[in-house]
């Protein structure tokens, strides 16, 4: 095979790569904001953010590695029914192994900062009076209890742009305490409680289901939640039936 | 040409043998049914029936005298025997274990010639993947609507527990028992495995914990999900106690197959055979029997501290007593994750093999595949916790758990550039071997991609536990492994039959499958990132349509499995000649006869060079 | 790939497959046979002590040796109570159990490193003097060492002391964490213990008919490593479950 042509069969790679790198963007940039449940929290602003940053980062590598193989199967398949004659005797090539393997790093490398960075800002309390609620998972039922208030309700009111602390637990065996719309997920163990934050930033419903399978009815185990006004939740509490 | 079967007809039966003549499957599996109803009749009238853990104890002794009796009757337990009294094997029993001369009955005993072993495998694998397929596809059919309409979901519970269990021991095996074991010691240059009997009782151990997990649905309720979660395990009826035993005796299997397979490879490799020229494949399985050494022990330690918290009241996970489900999840995934590895790495050491030989190239970069394979293994111990970020144990180890998931990406993406260098400007040849390897490239891609998203941990936060993670690791299994252990099959099929699998039929499957696994699992993706929950025997209506392709999708991999099925089938007697060697390959597995004779070699070949010199003898002479 | 099959050179000079090659070269595979299953069977130690270091540090719920329930009185007295005398049961105590005893831990651990220590010994001797005999004679005393070390591995485990605890109308059973991974580790040495002991008959049979002889002794070296790290695992034990256990 000549240079010529081996060049220009290889700009032909160049513009797969090119167009399957733009799908990919395009994918990335408009599918999560479109199937993943509607942002109600600053979690779930990151959440999609970071599936955005991730798809559109990997867009450009997966195409890659798509465009060499169709380009390879268009352009290298042996025709005919006899034995293939071999090919070159290439065994290594530093160059390309080296390349491959900074650039690989540096995507790691960017992924790792980018994950730290969000970690920090998804697990991070602001400190600033959070509404605590306790969050007990039973067989197969959520219920919420609002300390300081003798409230306990199986339906879940959080005011808006007030940041909740949830402290989460269960009686029997483990559940998945996780909210779609609002990026937060924790187990409910038995015997231990465990805290995640989220500040609810969208007035509406959401809902709550379990993701740890708990049994005969962990696909019932559903409950739907509201963020209101501060108002409208001072009225709701004060409205519930108080115990001691 | 002879077959298999007129090879092993011509030979005279040796005299040796002992008890070994009177011994096979159907003797073992009287002995496992005897002897489980004797230990179950003894625990049904001894222990103490006042007990709450009453039938978890005789269901558990019932599940003992199930793999001794199976043990006894297949005879395993006659050379430990042997060994104490002092009787060593004479050569002519080591012949008759061997098998010789006996025909297809070897095939269904305790049979030590590794090439017999190797198809007991295939057969074992097409048992597990066909039992697990089933459930799959019941899965999918309950999900094909909301509402539970097909099976309750007591039952339904006790489906995705044992199709993923099923499927696990299927996929452990899936390349490392068959290709392992028929082919691995003749490209070592070796006459049978290190151990051939422990050979043949790691295959049948692997039988007997098969047929325990294929009863746990009949015996019932398991409601745990196949990680065994605790401490809901405890809830579970006595079919988890046949669940977790099954699984101890798996992983009996899997060590000392693991252990025969190093030793196989480090001793036993002929005259100039070093390490730098052993074909690529033998180190993905040399890799991943290492790693599953160090995995199994903590499979038998977390089922058997299940096992003793239902038979024993022992609070391993009972948070009342002390214990705590975070010390089941730690002990499960520092097996759970190197397992995974350890199902990957001989596919992806047979898919380096097979892209140097269909593309008439040498394997790109063989250092890189070496160090990216173990490296990858070296990796996968210290990333258990990934699997664990959503449980709330330790969350201030997140950081360094991200940093070790992260990493993975590295060894991972060497996998691509070695298949991809392999393939470069080489003459692809595209026969059935080369068509899956294509697919498995392109689904690993959707597989490495979708798992950065889960190693982020404030993404992992929505998306664990989801349909989401379920997607991202059948991408793994079924779109990456399944594709390079069909590849595997068709590549070393001819070695086993003499007779290609049927071209034109492999490509059908190709095709129904690689389509059926898009819309399945690009379905299921949509369907986790819309919310909707693992393990859920029904779900809202905002995810029926992604939920209805999943299953449309299921059924396409379904029809493609079958049409593969036939192929092997049909093909086994009736398919196109191929001759000792039909791949024009190098390495030593296609320079012995087909099928290749018992001990493999006249005279143990003299190696001088490895098998990728393609192109290479052209350049010399 | 280039191979000489008219090559004179038989990697191992036999025709037979391999299956009556030179004693030291089945030996050297097969030490690194017993290697691997000793590493595997290192890997199965360090997960058992990771469940009780796990289980005593978390000390969930502060019950690693305390539990809420009755103790000193057979299960079936609280039945009787119960269901034949109609009787009602006494509220629960919070009940704190006791360290096993060191000194049969120990002692079981000395009898093992005894053992290990004979066997080592004995084969010394029969690599040294060539004498099976006295060999023999040694394989059996230390499998009857072994032996006496599973009767107070048995004595062991039966001194675990049960807890009941009443859940409305029925009693249940059950172990603090403590003596859960106690009943695992203990489990796992007698199972060692029964190991050893087949090993040692079989070592004690074999020399006496002439297997394992002056100069055919691999396989007691073989089972002498194995013995030798249960030695080594059964004082590893001993030594972190007697100084880690109480939380004070």
């Amino acid at each position: 095979m000549s240079t010529s042509t081996n060049k220009k069969s290889l700009k032909g790679m160049l513009w797969t790569w090119a167009a399957l790198t733009v799908v990919g963007v395009i994918i990335g940039l408009y599918a999560p904001a479109w199937i993943m449940p509607k942002s109600m929290s600053n979690n779930m602003h990151l959440t999609i953010l970071t599936m955005v940053v991730f798809t559109v980062a990997a867009a450009p590598v997966a195409a890659g590695v798509y465009a060499s193989a169709l380009f390879a199967l268009a352009r290298w398949t042996h025709k005919g029914d006899d034995v293939p004659s071999a090919g070159p005797a290439v065994r290594e090539n530093a160059m390309v192994v080296t390349t491959w393997l900074v650039v690989s790093t540096i995507l790691t490398v960017f992924l790792l900062i980018w994950g730290l960075g969000a970690l920090a800002v998804d697990n991070g309390s602001t400190g600033k009076n959070p509404l605590v609620v306790d969050v007990t998972g039973q067989q197969w039922v959520w219920s919420f209890s609002y300390p300081g208030t003798h409230v306990s309700s199986p339906d879940l009111y959080l005011p808006l742009n007030r940041e909740v602390e949830f402290r989460v637990t269960a009686l029997d065996v483990t559940h998945g305490f996780w909210i779609a719309n609002m990026g937060v997920q924790v187990d409910a163990n038995v015997g231990t409680i465990t805290t995640i934050h989220t500040t609810p930033d969208k007035l509406g419903v959401f809902d709550i289901r379990c993701t740890q399978f708990c049994g005969l009815n962990h696909a019932f185990m559903v409950t739907v939640g509201h963020v209101v006004t501060a108002q409208q939740f001072t009225s709701w509490l004060a409205s519930q039936p108080q115990r001691a | 040409m002879t077959t298999t079967l007129e090879q092993a007809k011509t030979a005279a039966i040796p005299q040796g043998g002992g008890l070994h003549r009177r011994l096979n499957m159907a003797t073992a599996m009287i002995g496992g049914i005897v002897f489980a109803w004797l230990f179950w009749y003894l625990a049904h009238h001894f222990l103490d029936a006042t007990s709450r853990t009453y039938s978890d104890q005789v269901a558990a002794s019932l599940t003992i005298g199930w793999i001794v009796g199976f043990w006894l009757g297949i005879g395993a337990f006659v050379a430990p025997l042997r060994w104490l009294i002092g009787r060593d094997n004479t050569r002519a029993d080591d012949l008759y274990l061997a098998g010789q001369g006996q025909g297809t009955s070897r095939y269904w005993k305790f049979t030590t010639d590794h090439k017999v072993v190797g198809v007991q495998y295939i057969i074992m694998t097409m048992v597990l993947l066909g039992a697990g397929g089933i459930l799959a596809m019941a899965i999918r059919t309950e999900l094909i609507v909301p509402g539970n309409h097909f099976v309750n979901q007591q039952v339904y519970n006790g489906f995705i527990a044992v199709h993923g269990m099923l499927m696990i021991l299927a996929l452990i095996v899936m390349v490392a028992g068959p290709w392992g074991n028929f082919v691995m010691p003749i490209m070592c240059g070796a006459r049978d495995m290190a151990f051939p009997r422990l050979n043949a009782l790691s295959l049948w151990t692997l039988v007997g914990a098969a047929g325990l997990l294929l009863t746990t649905l009949a015996v019932g309720s398991l409601t745990m999900g196949w990680v065994v979660l605790a401490p809901i395990a405890d809830q579970a009826g006595v079919g988890m106690d046949f669940f977790a035993m099954a699984i101890i005796v798996f992983t009996v299997s899997t060590t000392v197959a693991g252990v025969n397979t190093i030793c196989t490879i480090l001793t036993m490799r002929t005259k100039g055979m070093t390490l730098a020229r052993l074909p690529i494949f033998v180190w993905g399985v040399m890799i991943a029997a290492a790693l599953g050494i160090y995995a199994f022990p903590f499979f038998s330690l977390v089922e058997a501290q299940t096992l003793m918290d239902r038979t024993f009241s022992t609070s391993f996970f009972v948070a009342n007593a002390g214990g705590t489900g975070w010390l089941q999840a730690n002990l499960f995934w520092l097996m759970g994750h190197p397992e995974v590895y350890v199902i990957l790495l001989p596919a992806v050491g047979a898919l380096f093999e097979i892209a140097a030989v269909m593309s008439r190239k040498p394997v790109f970069s063989y250092r890189t595949a070496v160090a990216g394979m173990t490296g990858l293994a070296g990796l996968s111990i210290l990333v258990w916790a990934h699997h664990m970020f959503t449980t709330g144990w330790a969350p201030t180890l997140g950081g360094p758990f991200m940093l070790t998931t992260e990493l993975i990406s590295i060894p991972t993406g060497l996998f691509f550039l070695v298949l991809i260098g392999t393939l470069w400007r080489g003459n692809i040849w595209m026969k059935l071997p080369t068509i899956w390897m294509f697919g498995f490239i392109a689904n690993f891609i959707i597989a490495g991609v979708t798992g950065i998203y889960l190693s982020d941990i404030p993404l992992d936060d929505q998306l664990h536990g989801t349909m989401f993670v379920t997607a991202h690791f059948h991408y793994v299994f079924v779109g990456s492994v399944l594709f390079g252990a069909v590849s595997a099959l068709a590549f070393w099929y001819p070695k086993v039959t003499g007779r290609f699998l049927n071209e034109f039929m492999g490509r059908i499957s190709f095709w129904l499958t690689f389509i059926g696994v898009q819309v399945t699992f690009l379905a299921m993706f949509a369907s986790g990132l819309r919310g909707m929950p693992r393990r859920y025997s029904s779900y809202a209506f905002i995810f029926e349509h992604t939920n209805f392709m999943t299953t449309i999708g299921a059924y396409t991999i379904m029809a493609g499995m079958l049409v593969l099925l036939g192929a092997v089938i049909t093909s086994w007697n009736k398919g196109e000649p191929a001759g000792p060697n039909p791949w024009h390959a190098n390495s030593l597995e296609w320079m012995v006869p087909t099928p290749p004779p018992l001990e493999n070699f006249e005279v143990l070949p003299v190696i001088t060079e490895d098998p990728y010199n393609y192109g290479e003898e052209l350049v010399r002479s | 790939m280039s191979i000489d099959t008219h090559s004179e050179l038989d990697a191992h000079g036999a025709h037979d497959g391999g299956h009556h090659e030179p004693p030291e070269v089945v030996d050297g595979r097969q030490r690194m046979g017993i290697w691997l299953f000793i590493g595997g069977d290192m890997i199965g130690l360090a997960a058992l002590l990771f469940t009780y270091l796990y289980l005593r540090g978390v000390d969930s719920g502060g019950h690693w040796m305390s539990m809420w329930g009755y103790t000193g009185h057979p299960y079936s007295y609280y039945y009787n109570i119960l269901d034949v005398k109609g009787g009602s049961i006494p509220n629960p105590k919070l009940i704190h159990v006791g360290t096993l005893s060191a000194g049969l831990n120990w002692l079981v651990t000395i009898l093992t490193v005894v053992s290990a220590g004979i066997v080592w010994a004995a084969e010394r001797g029969l690599r040294a003097t060539k004498n099976a005999k006295s060999y023999s004679s040694m394989a059996a005393v230390a499998t009857a060492v072994t032996l006496v070390a599973v009767v107070f591995t048995v004595i062991q485990l039966r001194h675990i002391p049960p807890i009941f605890s009443a859940h409305e109308d029925s009693l249940t059973m059950a172990y603090t964490a403590y003596d859960s991974t106690m009943m695992a580790i203990v489990g796992s040495t007698l199972i060692h213990l029964i190991i050893l002991a087949f090993l040692g008959l079989g070592l004690t049979i074999r020399s006496a008919r002439g297997a394992i002889n002056g100069t055919k002794w691999y396989q007691a070296r073989l089972v002498r490593f194995f013995w030798v790290w249960v030695a080594v695992a059964s004082v590893i034990i001993s030594a972190v479950t007697t100084t880690i256990n109480t939380i004070h």
